[in-house]
């Protein structure tokens, strides 16, 4: 139904598109064909139907009800989690004496245990929300025959794969700064105390980490519907696969690092070993890599990821990091998230370029 | 004629002879008879000049009638003073009950400004004479003293020296005195009388006034041995008075840095380069100034130069020292702690050493991206415009 409508949306578009991309042809024809990708990025008018997509495949994405109600979810799991978090936060200013000074900060990770707090939240529904968006992207176009329409149209093959890509990401990056800012906009009224700017850029990057760990799940289920003829084995797949890391994978974890820890009377360097194998097995899971950069983000005082000795500790003083430490702290997982969310749309674009499409 | 003259000689003779038994009479009768009578136990007093001697003298009534007698002093030697008093009255004569007796209270200050010898004067009581002697035991002076009687002192640099000195006059007029010091510069000298701070006293003649000299030393003084000459002057006379103040070396030493900043940064593996200030605040030299340090493990601290051989009082010297972080540290705050120590004294000052992690891996995680996306934009080119 949704594919449907875009075909249309396309066609409409037809009149004047047919006056742009007819000249590109002839133009491309006075070039040599390796220049023909430099032309169509220095002349900004072939672009202009690639936007025509995203913008159609962005509508078609906010109407459809699955969208609405993962986004309801979303919200009222964040409206919950504010309130709890409100409710505890007197608490956890008395406990916490040393950093006080990140008030605003606890809006996010604060939790007095009957919800979880907003960024347990993103760490568990941001996968549904990327799955929910991206694993029938291409097959319902291809069983639903519209493939073939769309690709009749004057258009480069690749913009279909990389509109939906887009198209889902722009949606996510609104939804997540709308709530991000929700949440500030709430607690600045209910607490009073604005944030410091080191609170709201700490913030910020928890936000663009966010989208960042969504749009690696979006490619992966975008990578399993080109993969996958129907869009029920591509949703399995990748939810499959969300559950594998989220429950079975740390229980694997758990047991290979009981084997390999030899019991009460192992040396401090074999416990730290384990220790550190279990961290960077661990390290395998985006779930894992999200929650460790999250935590630095909006916990200042965090200053290592794996185990430490009493080496690294002997000394140190209990104290916040700066942001750009905290971000320098994070970073391998930011940019593990990064390359791991590029892997995907390889693989899903030499898949999608290579393949064979007819009408049906 | 020459008759009559002879007439009148003999006249006068047996006139005096007359006189003179009579006289004699008079004088046996009054010791023989014992009919009233003078007496004081001291009769010969030996005192310094500036003394007052206080003496009783009992009237003794032996007759049976009562006695009327004009009390008089006879003889006193010029510049003295002295009254007579009974019963608290200055009297001119006393009266005394037969068969009793009546106390005088004699009062005679010697001067001070007198010589060396004996001096008589008599106590009459009607006609009765009672001799007394004061031996003057030296000469008079006629000057101030100024003494003290701990004139040295010994204590450390940063205490207080109080001196408990006492100012005589020994002239005879009252004395406004100035108080005075011409102790070293940058030393400090208070004079206090009755608990209160003053420039200047005034003394009654033969009197004495207690004055305490509070002297405090200056800043970072060595160890020695001080003169701190006082004096009190007025227009006609002066004392002076040389106080001792002993100063004992005391070892004290700060370090610090020239601006008082004790946080850096420091990039985990690399090392920084701080200076330190070790300054004396004792008041004895310094010798052997050995620096050291307590850092987190595999932490390193050198010091250029590696020791300081001696640092005057009040003086400072300057050290380097060079922190090497540890490779492995991991990013915020760590606590290292440099002390400097000579075998007296010690001290130590602790940084907040903020450790940064290199930008190394930052830039190869930037690498890896650029790679990926260069692999997108490889794929574009292969395949995405055909």
């Amino acid at each position: 139904m949704g594919s449907m409508k875009f075909t249309t949306g396309i066609l409409k578009e037809e009149t004047n598109m047919s006056n742009i991309t007819n000249q590109a042809p002839v133009r491309t024809s006075k070039f040599s064909l390796p220049n023909i990708f430099r032309n169509s990025r220095n002349e900004e008018i072939p672009l202009h139907p690639f936007r025509v997509i995203v913008e159609k495949e962005i509508s078609d994405q906010v109407r459809s009800w699955r969208f609405i109600i993962l986004i309801a979810i979303i919200v009222l799991t964040t409206l919950g989690s504010l309130y709890t978090s409100l409710n505890s936060l007197s608490e956890a200013i008395k406990v916490s004496h040393v950093n006080n000074s990140f008030l605003f900060l606890k809006l996010f990770t604060v939790s007095n245990g009957t919800l979880p707090s907003f960024f347990v939240f993103i760490t568990f529904l941001g996968p549904l929300l990327g799955i929910g968006m991206g694993f029938d992207a291409i097959n319902s176009e291809h069983n639903r025959g519209t493939m073939s329409h769309i690709l009749a149209q004057p258009i480069h093959r690749d913009y279909l794969l990389n509109a939906k890509f887009i198209a889902a990401l722009t949606v996510i990056t609104f939804m997540f700064f709308a709530l991000g800012f929700l949440v500030m906009g709430l607690g600045l009224i209910s607490i009073g105390i604005p944030p410091t700017p080191e609170e709201f850029w700490r913030i910020i990057f928890f936000i663009i980490l966010s989208i960042v760990y969504v749009a690696f799940w979006l490619n992966l289920s975008i990578l399993f519907s080109v993969k996958f003829r129907q869009p029920a084995t591509s949703a399995l797949t990748v939810i499959a696969i969300w559950l594998f890391f989220t429950v079975f994978y740390p229980i694997i974890v758990n047991l290979i690092s009981k084997s390999v820890i030899p019991g009460q009377m192992a040396t401090s360097y074999q416990m730290y070993f384990a220790e550190e194998l279990k961290v960077n097995l661990m390290r395998i899971v985006p779930n894992q890599l999200f929650s460790d950069a999250t935590t630095t983000l909006l916990v200042p005082t965090v200053r290592s990821l794996g185990p430490l000795t009493m080496q690294q500790v002997y000394g140190t003083i209990p104290g916040a990091l700066p942001l750009g430490q905290s971000l320098l702290l994070v970073w391998p997982q930011v940019t593990a998230l990064i390359a791991g969310t590029i892997l995907c749309f390889v693989i899903s674009y030499v898949m999608f370029m290579r393949r064979e499409i007819r009408s049906r | 004629m020459k008759d009559f003259y002879k007439l009148i000689q003999l006249k006068s003779i047996s006139v005096f002879f007359a006189s003179l038994l009579g006289i004699m009479f008079i004088s046996t009768s009054a010791f023989a008879t014992n009919n009233v009578y003078l007496f004081t136990p001291y009769t010969t007093i030996s005192v310094p000049p500036g003394k007052s001697i206080n003496y009783i003298i009992t009237v003794v009534n032996n007759t049976s009638e009562v006695q009327n007698l004009g009390v008089s002093i006879s003889g006193m030697p010029w510049g003295w003073k002295y009254n007579m008093k009974s019963g608290g009255w200055d009297i001119k004569k006393i009266a005394v009950l037969p068969k009793q007796k009546e106390i005088i209270n004699l009062h005679v200050e010697v001067p001070l400004k007198i010589n060396k010898g004996t001096y008589h004067f008599n106590v009459v009581a009607g006609a009765n004479h009672l001799p007394l002697s004061v031996i003057v035991s030296k000469r008079g002076t006629y000057k101030t003293t100024f003494t003290a009687t701990q004139a040295n002192m010994e204590g450390h640099n940063n205490s207080t020296f109080s001196f408990n000195a006492n100012l005589d006059n020994l002239t005879a007029d009252q004395q406004l005195y100035s108080l005075r010091s011409e102790a070293p510069l940058g030393w400090d000298v208070t004079f206090m009388s009755h608990y209160k701070n003053v420039t200047s006293v005034s003394v009654d003649p033969n009197n004495d006034a207690p004055i305490t000299v509070k002297v405090t030393p200056p800043d970072g003084i060595t160890a020695g041995t001080y003169k701190i000459p006082v004096s009190a002057v007025t227009n006609n006379t002066s004392a002076d008075l040389q106080l001792e103040v002993v100063i004992t070396g005391t070892y004290d030493m700060v370090l610090s840095t020239p601006t008082g900043l004790v946080s850096t940064e420091i990039t985990a593996g690399k090392q920084r380069r701080l200076e330190l200030i070790v300054r004396n605040t004792g008041s004895a030299i310094l010798y052997d100034v050995q620096p050291g340090y307590q850092a987190p493990a595999n932490w390193k601290v050198t010091f250029d130069p590696k020791s300081i051989s001696e640092i005057q009082p009040g003086q400072y010297a300057k050290i380097f020292a060079t922190i090497k972080s540890d490779k492995n540290a991991i990013a915020g705050d760590y606590i290292t702690k440099i002390t400097t120590k000579t075998p007296e004294v010690a001290s130590s000052v602790s940084f907040r050493v903020s450790v940064q992690t290199p930008l190394l891996w930052g830039w190869v995680g930037v690498l890896i991206i650029l790679f990926a996306f260069g692999l997108v934009y490889y794929l574009f080119r292969k395949y995405g415009r055909r």
